[in-house]
């Protein structure tokens, strides 16, 4: 008896935060930064910041297969493939064979299970939502409404931006809200006369990219280790200097600072264990994914940060009595309303002329061009919302050599040189919420630890594919105005969910508990000392890039937590 | 699903500019060749070796700087075949190697090999069909990637910088070699 009393006393925490990415780097650091002892559950293996990136300084010829993924690789890693084709951070990416999941409908989940999670991985833009992105379900009656507005996020937008470090140029736009700054990225020359052309004839603001990299650092960002970008674009190896955001190079350093943060990895939460009156969460069930062994751990405040799919299925599996189809879902909402970005679909050109221009280091970035459809003055479009772009102009390296006719001296000769200059623009359009578009647990298929595999049934609707069209013209007619020759578009027809990577909606915040999962606090309503403050929470999808709005929601939510806490409210 | 279909998904989130072997080489449906890999053994017998390393360095000679053959590349082109890429991929090069050898390619001048690849190439252009790829297209692919990616490849064809430390736009001066990253593996 005093034996179990024992055990249980050192299982338990002030607070559990499960999973280490994103979203669960920044519930560690504010919850152990507000004297929390902290309990930080990942299910994947352990990756130390720095010394565990194996081949970031890595030369080419140190590959076997110069970054090429074998087929065996491949297999493997098929949902991640066309993102970890390469050898060097095929690591970073879990291997999908060994965690399987059930594709009613196409979709591409794609994962970092380890520590740091997708952060490790992420492209970096970050962008903060706009007003209207908040008010537009309302207005247009989709979905429901948010059950918060952009002013309640602005300060902690701010709280977070000083800390990521985020490099870009104020505009003062209100369709792409400005953040804290650090110092932009340079434009190439063509972008420059890009930029120019598009304001001047199509009344369009071009920006540059707004990425989590740090161009000047401040002395919070190097009290943790961090440095300078160094311009070698091989993020994804791991940056060795810390130099873009990640939760292995920022947050948990942060947190591990206050000596309340323990991290435990290759842990599965299987489910959350309710208390005798089923009011309350009283802590996890954990299976280690190496051994097998089931463990609980206890606290007061539980935060789900395991990535959208991730947390709304341990809701799901979270079953009694009082919650027999998954924890907090007396409204039928987890697992619907499963959004992304649209991509692969915008416009391509040649560039003549600047054949002395060039530039020097490899930047990981490039443009943004913010959302101008259905915005403003703009004449209302045949769908709802709107799309953004990225994209850039650089020259092309010796890899254009593959495809070009010839061969012999001067061939190779050639290939030494700059290749002529090329512009890419890449939409990203907002998806809109649709109660059909949906994953849920399979009633029979379990993975190896006995957990009901993922089934994803949705795709893209009607107003999404609408926009497509808009995507490609008006990216061929900013390249065309900038007076780009051989301007091309594309859309490919088999894009589908997942691949934007930006996973969003099951677990929606809201007013009221009949049609959302979580309040205003991102508190699960019948259950309110979980919180999920993961891309899950969100209510529509915005098209700009989320993290920066998660981590925000994040953030916010902890505070509250906190408090509460100690209010003896929770 | 179709998993063709899956396979062109691999290209769209660039935009499509994966080319065909590339796109080919993930085809991870098609039967590989585990018993090769599993004992390292090579897919190549001495002779096509031997057509294979004459075509690499036709393609890229050794000039003031390393050809093909000093920078390594017929060995990594055998290790790629082996690894990277399916069993219909892999006889579509044996079926290239094949026909070089019975046009005589190891015996011709070096005039005549010139020609005979240059007619190669013309036939593979003309020849051009989605969803497939020519012995060409591999070999000239393959050859182009493994010189510059090798050691002797990067650092007699570039300014190899692998901590450039700064981005900044700047003007060329006469000459300039390109400057390599190592950021494309």
């Amino acid at each position: 008896m005093n034996l179990n009393i024992n055990a249980q006393k050192a299982q338990t925490y002030d607070a559990i935060v499960v999973g280490s990415g994103m979203t669960g780097g920044w519930a560690a650091k504010e919850l152990t930064e507000k004297g929390l002892n902290v309990l930080v559950l990942e299910r994947g293996y352990e990756i130390k910041h720095v010394e565990d990136y194996k081949t970031a300084m890595q030369d080419p010829w140190e590959f076997e297969h110069r970054g090429k993924i074998t087929t065996v690789a491949a297999e493997e890693h098929y949902a991640s493939m066309f993102f970890s084709a390469k050898e060097g951070s095929q690591l970073n990416f879990t291997n999908d064979k060994e965690h399987p999941y059930i594709q009613k409908r196409p979709f591409n989940w794609i994962r970092g299970y380890h520590t740091g999670g997708k952060s490790l991985i992420w492209g970096k833009h970050t962008y903060r939502w706009n007003r209207e992105d908040f008010l537009a379900n309302a207005k247009e009656g989709l979905g429901i409404d948010w059950p918060i507005r952009y002013e309640d996020l602005v300060p902690w937008y701010t709280y977070v931006e000083k800390f990521v470090g985020i490099s870009g140029q104020a505009e003062g736009l209100a369709v792409l809200p400005d953040s804290i700054f650090q110092p932009p990225m340079a434009m190439t020359a063509p972008e420059v006369h890009f930029k120019k052309s598009v304001a001047q004839k199509l009344n369009r603001p071009i920006t540059m990219g707004r990425v989590a990299h740090l161009t000047k650092p401040q002395p919070w960002h190097t009290a943790v280790g961090r440095a300078s970008c160094q311009f070698r674009n091989r993020c994804t190896r791991g940056c060795p200097f810390g130099a873009y955001f990640s939760s292995l190079a920022a947050t948990l350093p942060a947190a591990r600072s206050t000596n309340r943060l323990t991290i435990l990895h290759n842990a599965i939460v299987k489910e959350i264990i309710l208390d005798d009156h089923a009011q309350k969460a009283k802590g996890v069930r954990v299976i280690d994914q190496n051994t097998l062994e089931v463990r609980d751990f206890y606290a007061k405040v539980i935060f789900l940060n395991a990535g959208t799919i991730g947390s709304t299925s341990i809701l799901m599996n979270s079953k009694s009595a009082r919650f027999p189809n998954g924890l907090g879902n007396d409204s039928d909402q987890l697992g619907r309303n499963l959004m992304d970005h649209h991509l692969a679909v915008g416009a391509r050109a040649d560039i003549e002329g600047f054949e002395d221009d060039y530039y020097f280091g490899a930047r990981p970035g490039s443009l943004y061009i913010p959302r101008f459809r259905n915005w403003g003055n703009d004449k209302k479009r045949d769908y709802l919302r709107g799309f953004g772009y990225q994209g850039g102009a650089s020259r092309a390296d010796w890899s254009r050599g593959g495809a070009e006719q010839g061969f012999g001296a001067d061939f190779k000769k050639r290939m030494t040189q700059p290749g002529p200059w090329k512009m890419s623009l890449t939409g990203f359009g907002e998806v809109l919420p649709d109660p059909n578009n949906r994953f849920y647990l399979s009633p029979d298929k379990t993975d190896k630890w006995g957990l009901p595999q993922v089934v994803f049934d949705a795709d893209f609707n009607a107003n999404d594919r609408a926009m497509r069209k808009d995507i490609m013209n008006d990216g061929a007619e900013m390249l065309e105005a900038a007076g780009f020759k051989n301007v091309t578009t594309y859309d490919n027809p088999a894009a589908h969910m997942g691949l934007g990577i930006h996973e969003m909606g099951t677990a929606r915040m809201g007013r009221d508990p009949k049609t959302s999962v979580l309040n205003k606090y991102n508190q699960v309503h019948t259950c309110k000392n979980v919180f999920v403050t993961d891309g899950s929470a969100m209510a529509s999808a915005s098209n700009v890039n989320p993290s920066l709005t998660y981590m925000a929601l994040t953030a916010r939510a902890a505070s509250y937590a906190v408090a509460q806490l100690k209010a003896k409210s929770l | 699903m179709n998993r063709r279909e899956a396979l062109s998904r691999v290209s769209l989130m660039l935009g499509g500019t994966l080319s065909a072997p590339t796109l080919l080489a993930f085809d991870r449906w098609s039967q590989t060749n585990p018993e090769s890999r599993e004992n390292g053994a090579s897919i190549l017998n001495e002779e096509q070796r031997e057509i294979m390393a004459r075509v690499a360095e036709l393609i890229i000679p050794k000039t003031d700087t390393p050809g093909a053959v000093d920078a390594g590349v017929p060995d990594f082109i055998e290790i790629i075949l082996r690894d990277c890429y399916a069993k219909p991929v892999q006889d579509v090069f044996l079926t290239g190697l094949g026909d070089l050898a019975g046009k005589g390619l190891l015996t011709a001048s070096p005039d005549q090999q010139t020609t005979l690849l240059k007619q190669v190439e013309v036939q593979a252009l003309a020849n051009t069909k989605a969803g497939s790829v020519s012995f060409w297209q591999l070999i000239k692919e393959l050859t182009v990637w493994g010189y510059f990616t090798s050691e002797a490849g990067i650092k007699s064809s570039f300014d190899y910088q692998p901590i450039p430390g700064k981005f900044e736009p700047i003007k060329i001066k006469p000459g300039q070699k390109d400057f390599m990253y190592g950021n494309q593996v």
